[in-house]
């Protein structure tokens, strides 16, 4: 049940593009988690971490500053400085 | 007289031939960081799209107010100038100058990237507001974002009002357009936002502090990625159409260095035959 096209984008390069259950990621504000049907959603992000959920399995990154959009409730747009997978 | 003329023809034709040599050679070494730069831009769009649109989201809330907005400001214009690093590009450098210079005023505060803009408005004594990036093929987003902090910084405080960037889009490797845009203040777009009900944290105008300096980052390295694949297609364009010239030029001189040729054994013959006359 992916139900959430998640794009993350950094000035450098797309690091990932593809269908994903959950999005948990850290704002200004503190931890946010996305599910399919969020209400449009824009937030600046803070330094932290960031999990992404797709079936049972959940890859975690390190991810600082940028923004999160989401739109439509499917699209989530994570547009950050530095991303960087914790299992690559 | 055709002896001399020979050899000439035959030191003109050589000059030209080791003139081919060095512009085919350039022609190539540009082919390959064309290939380069323009997998490098590829790789920047989406960053660039996705930060302007939500720029444009923001800015489409008329009820979010902010000095980046501030359209009234009348005073200098900071004017970011992406030209290239060396010369021999067609009209890659002076293209971007044209429109640049039709900008630039005594008032007005120059941002230079590439080795050719520094040089002009250093020699012209403009005011520059920094003169760390030199090489623009080696520009990094790093240093985007050291240079839009540095724009963002003056214009809270005051020193400009408005920030233009000079740079080329890459619209083929056969086209490419120098023109200018507003970077600062920010458009309010004319039709309301359609995402009225968007949920923004910490609220819109935070929010704008907060994304102000990736935008600026991501329109520059954008920028700059975009003039870099320019200049490098340009530069390729220019040394294809000097090669072939080249080749002309050395097809023209050997029918003439034949003729010579010619001309000198048929006189010799003549003499030759006329001496047997006598």
């Amino acid at each position: 049940m992916a139900g959430i096209h998640l794009k993350i984008v950094t000035p450098d390069a797309m690091v990932y593009e593809g269908d994903v259950d959950s999005v948990v990621v850290r704002t200004v504000e503190g931890e946010v988690c996305i599910l399919p049907r969020h209400i449009d959603y824009l937030a600046a992000l803070g330094t932290g971490e960031a999990r992404i959920k797709v079936g049972k399995s959940v890859r975690k990154a390190e991810c600082s500053g940028g923004v999160i959009h989401v739109t439509g409730g499917r699209t989530v747009n994570i547009l950050s400085n530095r991303f960087s997978w914790k299992d690559a | 007289m055709a002896g001399a003329s020979m050899k000439d023809i035959k030191l003109r034709i050589r000059s030209v031939e080791s003139t081919k040599q060095i512009t085919s050679a350039m022609q190539l070494v540009a082919g390959s960081k064309l290939r380069r730069a323009r997998q490098r831009m590829e790789d920047t769009r989406p960053y660039m799209t996705s930060i302007r649109q939500i720029v444009g989201d923001i800015a489409a809330h008329r009820d979010v107010e902010s000095p980046f907005f501030n359209e009234a400001a009348d005073g200098r214009t900071c004017v970011v100038v992406i030209a290239g690093d060396r010369g021999l590009a067609g009209h890659y450098n002076a293209a971007v100058f044209k429109i640049a210079d039709e900008l630039i005023n005594g008032e007005s505060v120059v941002l230079p990237i590439g080795k050719k803009a520094m040089d002009r408005y250093t020699h012209r004594g403009a005011p520059i507001l920094s003169g760390d990036y030199i090489k623009a093929e080696y520009v990094t987003a790093g240093d985007c974002r050291a240079m839009a902090d540095l724009l963002i910084e003056g214009y809270l405080e005051g020193r400009f009002s408005r920030v233009t960037l000079v740079d080329t889009t890459f619209v083929s490797a056969m086209t490419q357009n120098a023109q200018a845009t507003e970077l600062l203040p920010i458009k309010r777009p004319e039709q309301p936002s359609s995402h009225s009900q968007m949920i923004m944290e910490p609220n819109p105008e935070q929010l704008l502090d907060a994304i102000m300096p990736d935008y600026l980052t991501g329109c520059l390295y954008g920028a700059v990625c975009d003039a870099v694949a320019c200049e490098m297609a340009s530069r390729r364009n220019a040394m294809d159409s000097a090669t072939k010239n080249a080749d002309q030029m050395i097809a023209d001189l050997s029918l003439h260095y034949n003729r010579a040729r010619q001309s000198s054994i048929t006189q010799e013959i003549t003499e030759i035959v006329a001496g047997a006359e006598q």
